[in-house]
Formats: C-alpha cells, sequence, structure tokens
C-alpha cells in the first residue's frame, strides 16, 4: 500500500462492511483481549466528549509547536502552531487539498494491513499533517486526547509525517485520555526522504479502561535515520506495533523502548523491520517490567530480504518480572533470505536480583526503597537514550507515581 | 561492643556454625582466619543478616541484639559488612546509592537527611582515601569494575557509613599488591576508638598491612585458637592441619 490519503477513504470505508477482526491464531494478536476488542464500537473521530480540564498536568512540558487532536480530530483552539519556522508545515488531514499532498510522494510500505489500519483509514479523517523541509530546532508535539462520549467508542486518529531529503526533527506523541471506557485506533505513517532524520518518540499513557491500538509504518530512502522510543505505560490493552521498512542504502532504525505494567494491563509490542537492500542497519532494544498480573508481548522481527547483503542488525529483549502472577511472551523473528548478513538477538526474562537487593539492604536501604532502586535502574537505562532532560523528568515522575 | 554467643548457623541439614563465641571491644581489631569451608563468610552474612540461615544464639551490638533485626536495620545500628563479592548493580548510580545508603541510615537513627553540598565533600573524602579517579561515582554500582575497583568501592561506602562494626570479607581477595596497600591504607586510616573491625581472611598477608589486635582460628564451624598477631605467623607457616585434624578427631565417635 502507499500514502494515498484522499483516495484510499472511499475504499476503505467500502472495506469495512466485510471486515473481520483478528484471532488468536494471527501470531502478531495472539495475545490480545479478542473479547474486548470484540466489543469495541469502532467509529468516526468524534470531538463532543467531555475533555480533561487541564492537560498540561498530564504531558511533558515541551516547549514549541504542539499539535492537539481530540479523538483523533484536530484542534486548532488548543493547540500552539506558531511562529513555525520555515521548516516545518502542520496542519489538519481533513483539510489537506491534493495541493498540500503534493509533496507527499507515494512509497510503498510494504507491510501488511488489518482490520484497524482499514478501519484507521476509513475514519481517521480529521488527523495531522506535518511536513518537514530542513533542520526543525525544537521537538513537534502530538497530544492526542482520547475521551469517547459512549462506552466501547473507540476513534480514529492518524497522523502523516513527511521528511524531506536532509532534514531532521524531533516528534513526540503523548497519549492521554479519560472519558468513557473505550480507546483510539492510532496510526502514524512516516516517510524519510535521503538523508532525514528523525526521533520518535511514543508515551502512551491512556486510562486503564481504555484499548490503545498504535501502529507506526515507517519507510526510509538512502543514507536516512529513524529512532523509535516507545514508553508503553498505559491502558488495559496497550499495543504499539512498528513496520519499518529500509529501503535506501544505508538507511538505520534504532528503536528501544520499556513497558511497565500494572494491575491487569497487557502491554503489547510488535515490531518488524524489513531490510529491503543492501547496506541497511537496524537495532532493536525493548525492556519490560510486569507487575502484579500484568502481561507483557515483546514479538520483534527482522525481515532481510533477498538481495539485501550487507544487513546488520541487532535485538534484544529484557524483562524483570515482579509477580507470580505476571507474564511475559517475547519472539524475536529472523527471517534471512541474503548473504553476508550479521543478525543478532537475545531475550531474557528475570526477576529482582536477591543478592543485589541484599547487597542495598545490608547498607541501611530499606527492602521498599531498595527494590525501587532496583527496578528504576533496569528501566532507567531506557531512560539513557533519551536526548530530552523534560522528557525523561516526566517518564521518572509518572513511574513514580505507578509504584506508589 | 560486640558479643556473639553460642552462633550457629545452617542450611537446611548443613550445620555451618556451630556455637561460636567471640567478644569485640570498641576500639579494637580482631583476625579471623580458616581454611575453606570452615564458614568465616557465614559468619560475616550471620552478622549482616543474609536469608535463607537458621540461626540461633546471640550477636549483641551495644545491647541490641543483630539477629532480631532486618539488614538495613542492622545498618542503622551500625554494621558494615565489606563484600567478598561486591554485588553488581547496573543502572543505580554509585553517588545516588551512596546518599540513599546514607540517608537511610541517618533517618533509621532520627537524624536530619544530609545535605548534597555536604555529602560532595564527604564523598569527595572517601574517594581520596581510596585513591579513585572523578567519574568513579558517576558510574553504576560496580558495573563492569575491576576486582580492586570493586573492594575499594566497598571501603569508600565504609568511609561515607562510617560504622561502628565493620567487618571486612576477605577484602583482599582478587588484589594485586597496589589495590591491596590502597585498600588496606584506607581500613587503617579508619580505625578508631568507637570503630570495631572483623577482618576475615584466609591469608596472612593482609594482616601484614592490617594489624590486629586479636587473630581467631575458625575451624569447622568453631573458634578453635585465639591469640595476638603472631598467630597469623604460626598460622602462614604451619597452615591450619592440625586444627582440622584436632576437629575431625573431636567430632569422631571416640
Amino acid at each position: 500500500m502507499s500514502i494515498d490519503v484522499l483516495s484510499a477513504r472511499s475504499a476503505a470505508l467500502e472495506q469495512v462492511a466485510s471486515l473481520q477482526l483478528p484471532t488468536k491464531r494471527d501470531e502478531a494478536w495472539r495475545y490480545a483481549p479478542h473479547t474486548t476488542l470484540g466489543s469495541l464500537d469502532f467509529g468516526p473521530a468524534s470531538d463532543s466528549a467531555a475533555l480533561p480540564a487541564d492537560i498540561d498536568a498530564d504531558i511533558p512540558a515541551i516547549d514549541g509547536v504542539r499539535v492537539v487532536l481530540v479523538n483523533g480530530v484536530f484542534d486548532a483552539e488548543r493547540s500552539r502552531l506558531g511562529p513555525l519556522p520555515d521548516s516545518l508545515r502542520v496542519q489538519s488531514l481533513a483539510d489537506a487539498t491534493a495541493e498540500d499532498l503534493a509533496g507527499v510522494p507515494q512509497r510503498d510500505y510494504d507491510a501488511g494491513e488489518d482490520a484497524f489500519s482499514v478501519l484507521n483509514r476509513a475514519h481517521g479523517t480529521g488527523g495531522a499533517l506535518i511536513m518537514v523541509n530542513g533542520q526543525v530546532d525544537d521537538a513537534v508535539h502530538i497530544v492526542d486526547i482520547v475521551a469517547p462520549d459512549a462506552p466501547h467508542a473507540v476513534s480514529a486518529t492518524r497522523v502523516v509525517v513527511e521528511m524531506a531529503a536532509g532534514s531532521a526533527a524531533t516528534l513526540v506523541e503523548t497519549r492521554i485520555g479519560g472519558g468513557e471506557s473505550g480507546g483510539c485506533n492510532l496510526r502514524t505513517e512516516i516517510s524519510l526522504a535521503t538523508e532525514a532524520r528523525l526521533e520518535h518518540i511514543v508515551l502512551q499513557d491512556l486510562p486503564a479502561n481504555h484499548v490503545h491500538l498504535g501502529r507506526v509504518d515507517v519507510v526510509q530512502a538512502e543514507g536516512s535515520s529513524y529512532q523509535a522510543r516507545l514508553f508503553n505505560l498505559g491502558a488495559d490493552y496497550g499495543r504499539v506495533a512498528y513496520h519499518v521498512y529500509l529501503d535506501g542504502e544505508g538507511a538505520e532504525a534504532d528503536l528501544s523502548g520499556l513497558y511497565f505494567g500494572f494491575g491487569k494491563q497487557t502491554l503489547d509490542q510488535q515490531i518488524t523491520v524489513v531490510h529491503a537492500v543492501p547496506n541497511c542497519r537496524s537495532s532493536q532494544s525493548y525492556r519490560g517490567v510486569l507487575d502484579d498480573e500484568s502481561t507483557g508481548i515483546w514479538n520483534g522481527g527482522v525481515d532481510v530480504r533477498p538481495g539485501a547483503d550487507g544487513t546488520d542488525s541487532e535485538q534484544s529483549n529484557d524483562n524483570l518480572v515482579l509477580s507470580r502472577k505476571a507474564e511475559v511472551n517475547t519472539m524475536p523473528r529472523l527471517e534471512i533470505l541474503a548473504d553476508e548478513v550479521s543478525c543478532q538477538h537475545g531475550a531474557t526474562v528475570g526477576e529482582l536480583d536477591d543478592e543485589a537487593l541484599y547487597y542495598l539492604r545490608s547498607r541501611g536501604i530499606a527492602e521498599s526503597e531498595a527494590r525501587r532502586l532496583l527496578i528504576d535502574g533496569f528501566a532507567d537505562q531506557v531512560m539513557d537514550d533519551l536526548s530530552d532532560d523534560v522528557l525523561r523528568a516526566w517518564i521518572i515522575e509518572r513511574l513514580g507515581h505507578a509504584h506508589a | 561492643m560486640l558479643h556473639v554467643k553460642n552462633l550457629a548457623a545452617s542450611i537446611g541439614d548443613a550445620e555451618i556454625l556451630k556455637g561460636l563465641d567471640l567478644a569485640v571491644g570498641a576500639g579494637e581489631v580482631h583476625a579471623i582466619m580458616g581454611p575453606n569451608g570452615s564458614g568465616k563468610s557465614t559468619f560475616a552474612h550471620a552478622l549482616a543478616g543474609r536469608e535463607g540461615y537458621e540461626i540461633s544464639g546471640e550477636a549483641v551490638l551495644d545491647g541490641v541484639d543483630l539477629l532480631d533485626l532486618e539488614p538495613e536495620e542492622r545498618a542503622a545500628a551500625g554494621v558494615f559488612l565489606g563484600f567478598q563479592y561486591p554485588v553488581e548493580i547496573p543502572g543505580v548510580n554509585n553517588m545516588y546509592f551512596l546518599r540513599t545508603a546514607l540517608n537511610s541510615v541517618r533517618r533509621a537513627r532520627g537524624d536530619d537527611e544530609i545535605s548534597a553540598r555536604d555529602f560532595l565533600s564527604v564523598a569527595n573524602e572517601a574517594m581520596e582515601l581510596v585513591e579513585m579517579k572523578e567519574g568513579f561515582l558517576n558510574r553504576s554500582v560496580n558495573a563492569g569494575f575491576s576486582g580492586g575497583e570493586k573492594k575499594r568501592n566497598e571501603i569508600l561506602q565504609m568511609a561515607v557509613m562510617q560504622p561502628r562494626l565493620a567487618v571486612l570479607d576477605e577484602t583482599d581477595s582478587g588484589l594485586d599488591i597496589d589495590a591491596l596497600r590502597v585498600v588496606a591504607n584506607g581500613v587503617n586510616s579508619l580505625r578508631g576508638p568507637e570503630r570495631s573491625m572483623i577482618v576475615i581472611t584466609h591469608y596472612q598477608r593482609l594482616l601484614d598491612y592490617i594489624k590486629p589486635d586479636f587473630v581467631h582460628v575458625l575451624v569447622n564451624g568453631r573458634i578453635v585458637d585465639s591469640g595476638d598477631h603472631t598467630l597469623a605467623l604460626h598460622l602462614e607457616e604451619h597452615g591450619y592441619a592440625d586444627y582440622v585434624d584436632a576437629a575431625s578427631l573431636s567430632g569422631a565417635p571416640a
């Protein structure tokens, strides 16, 4: 498929009538809460819901451009759209004309559609279009506010990001919510032209009665660089799927993330990086902490296509399980159809180290605090990848509250 | 100061300490020597409060029986164990760890937390003591440290915590001669009339640097001989063979 923002909607709407939701037999949906998903009511974006009074309290205080999407609808009033640097264009997808989109090239995403991505294409009509042509210094902050106006309502949010050749930017997507049970079906489509660079941070912090169906499609041209940082913290079912397609020689994708589950949360990361051409590099490095009765899923794949010689990839997934009723499913996948490749992968699942706990306690640190030091120490190693101190502080505080 | 009476420790059916008695006065340094498997490390961990042992007897420090306390409460009571194998804790900053430890102990004693500035001067002084370079405190606790760095870090912690009773478990193991000198100098400068030390070692070498007031021989879970520092020299020459034979004889049916 490709980004055909305008023309694909009607086709998707036609498909919706005959859609089959994924089942347990689909490997990528094996641990999803199918009963819950079946009870959801997917519809067009709604902006009539009651919103949290003060969103600033719930999101990191990032200066610069802020794009607020309420149930997937571009909210110009709550957004902070100026002054925009010359290198940045931000607008509602709903208002995008053929002329606006002329600069968005058709790119092959090469990733299969599923029911939710079709639903997203059908209903995600009011999201944001971000076009970068040059260097953007301050992070662009997209704030998704998910506030269903009826039980089980799931809105669709769509963000299209186009990075022109040689551009550089940081994009932060913060997802918060309130209102009734329900959730959001979100898709971010990112295209990086030659030598473009994007740091893309997702903070998923929806309420515990929501589902978060997130999908990120990335296609990368020659010499481009994509850094993904996922903090998958909220929602009853918090899913983020990355499909990264390395389509030009010398492209690099560096994906890392942290999922931190409490209560009965299920946090599901599905990652596929396709090496379609020679001499690209990718890394996936994810950490999970699972407490109470939570479940973590990490399904990370590297797909080396025929001819993609000189591929260099690394995958690691480390998990800390804090409770007997918590569960982790970790699945590194490799499919290699090329020669002279280096693909390394490793996964670990462990408990808190008793020896380390004893060591800390022998220095006078109370057991609860010693546990917390060890957990934070494990999680902090993902945060070390973050360049932004404001984000780091927000995440640490958010995790601190979760501990309490 | 410390009175250990009839201390026994076992794991499952294995008895490791079989009625150990020891009295350590204020300001004294006692060395405990013994062959492998005699129970030296178990004694150290029994004092520090490691879980997993069946313990009986008593170990009273300044009137408080340590055996009733959690490890962190023992630290607040003034116990410090220098580990034979300091634990690597990736992701936990050495400086933050030290400050958390010091403040935990201060709070437990009803004292105010130390200010950031005062802590920095305490930490810097401790760094000088063990001849560590700047940046040492910004690394993760023991993670990727060499054997010598780990042992220096133990002494650095001891200098910051200022314990009443320091138990140093095989502090000399894995050290080259230069590191041994640094560690021993650190320990010696922390000697004082209000601080007692128990130095556990397999070899006499460490005692050339840290001169003990008393030397005890631990064999098969009991202290079988005590003397002054000349006892260590005797052991160096003759080994533990006499004691081990005697212990196995006394344990054998007549």
